[in-house]
């Protein structure tokens, strides 16, 4: 039987299906579960997260519309603004600065689906790509759930310079990403 | 059509401090703009830079069971989110001035209709019977100005909770800065203050539970009085 689509399992979902609901989840626990640890570094906060970013599928808070772009996309900035509402609430103290730029761990992963090692390994070595700087900016902006006034602050740079930096960053990050999967469709 | 205006929203969208209409804004312009749509898709790459966690076997059913338990209607946070401890009662305390009177009437208006806290300001302290257990200064977050320090103050046997702030900026009306004491990221509200015009604002709330149950106090700017969850910024906190 084929696999159902994100997209079909997300319109079940809508209709109410459980057993659509039971699938997505089962799809997406591990990677949501890993993403919501490398942001709120609690096991109990990141369940807490996982469990919202489920409710309010299932309620229908939040709608995916197809084209907007991928379901993961969406379904991760999501659980990713789930976490920056517990970051921001407790009021984590900030990461050290010389910490922020260690997005990248040297552990190889043993453990893994094969698709998020590949995937995995594409997005590092984009990240690799970025300056040290343009990686503690994605780091302190997107895992960390800094603010950019807080970043601006804590790097000691003005508020704009901050928001140029991410964005360039971004737009790196895109070029690299792109011109491999190019490269990936040549070779195959 | 792509401005430029437009598309330097992108950074702000993404982290979640646009407004409801700024976000309906800028997704209107995303639907045409390429170059924000495809930046946005590679953020849904980096969840993959986390490395492997095992979740725990049983928390399939427990999430699950949770979701499906919820009312689609119901607007509250689900049971399983919200703070594991109860609410403590606010014993109310005698007023000792005047200026604060229309306030607490306000406050307590509030309070009448379903928040079920209380707000209490209190202007000075000189009851003999009071003894300070600790104090603590807050710390101003990186653009507030104002400062806080709270205090620990046991009277006749009981424990309170006082806080006491300067220099705050004036509030909209419905507005108010309120105190949360905090374990292991989980609030409770613990009273609630608006500045006087002279920018100095207090609250006093009565502790029924043991303050080594508590790591953190914090102080939020919140839009509205009687959140009993934070929903603004915090703008002064102290490790307890």
């Amino acid at each position: 039987m084929e696999k159902s689509t994100d997209t079909s399992l997300y319109l079940r979902v809508s209709k109410q299906d459980k057993a659509a609901l039971e699938q997505l989840y089962d799809r997406y626990e591990k990677i949501l579960f890993s993403f919501l640890y490398k942001m709120l570094e609690d096991r109990g906060l990141a369940e807490e997260a996982l469990q919202e970013v489920f409710i309010k599928i299932w309620r229908g808070k939040g709608v995916y519309d197809e084209s907007k772009g991928k379901f993961t996309s969406w379904l991760f900035r999501m659980a990713q603004n789930t976490a920056i509402d517990l970051i921001r609430k407790r009021k984590k103290p900030s990461v050290p600065i010389e910490e922020a730029a260690q997005m990248v761990s040297n552990d190889k992963p043993v453990d893994q689906q094969m698709e998020w090692s590949e995937k995995q390994e594409q997005i590092q070595t984009a990240v690799q790509h970025l300056s040290a700087e343009q990686q503690k900016m994605i780091n302190l902006f997107y895992f960390k759930g800094h603010t950019h006034e807080a970043i601006a602050e804590m790097c000691d740079i003005p508020l704009g310079t901050v928001k140029s930096r991410i964005r360039l960053a971004l737009k790196k990050l895109k070029t690299s990403l792109h011109g491999m999967q190019e490269r990936g469709a040549y070779d195959d | 059509m792509m401005t430029n205006m437009d598309c330097d929203r992108l950074v702000d969208y993404l982290n979640g401090t646009l407004s409801a209409d700024e976000i309906q804004q800028f997704e209107q312009h995303l639907k045409t703009c390429t170059e924000c749509q495809e930046m946005i898709e590679v953020t849904g790459e980096l969840p993959y830079l986390a490395d492997p966690v095992e979740p725990p076997a049983d928390m399939k059913v427990r999430i699950l069971s949770n979701v499906f338990e919820e009312i689609p209607e119901q607007n509250n946070p689900p049971a399983a989110l919200k703070p594991t401890m109860s609410p403590i009662p606010l014993h109310k305390k005698k007023s000792k001035a005047n200026i604060w009177k229309p306030l607490i009437a306000a406050v307590l208006l509030v309070s009448l209709l379903g928040n079920g806290y209380a707000f209490q300001q209190l202007s000075d302290q000189d009851d003999a019977l009071e003894t300070a257990i600790k104090s603590f200064e807050l710390q101003p977050n990186e653009t507030f100005s104002g400062t806080a320090t709270a205090a620990l103050i046991e009277e006749e046997g009981l424990l309170n909770l006082v806080v006491q702030a300067d220099q705050l900026a004036e509030l909209d009306a419905s507005q108010v800065y309120q105190v949360w004491l905090i374990k292991d990221g989980q609030p409770i509200p613990a009273g609630a203050f608006s500045p006087n015009p002279n920018g100095e604002g207090a609250s006093y709330y009565q502790l029924e539970e043991n303050t080594e149950e508590w790591d953190t106090i914090a102080i939020t700017l919140e839009p509205e009085t009687g959140n009993e969850t934070p929903e603004g910024e915090i703008v002064l906190s102290s490790e307890i």
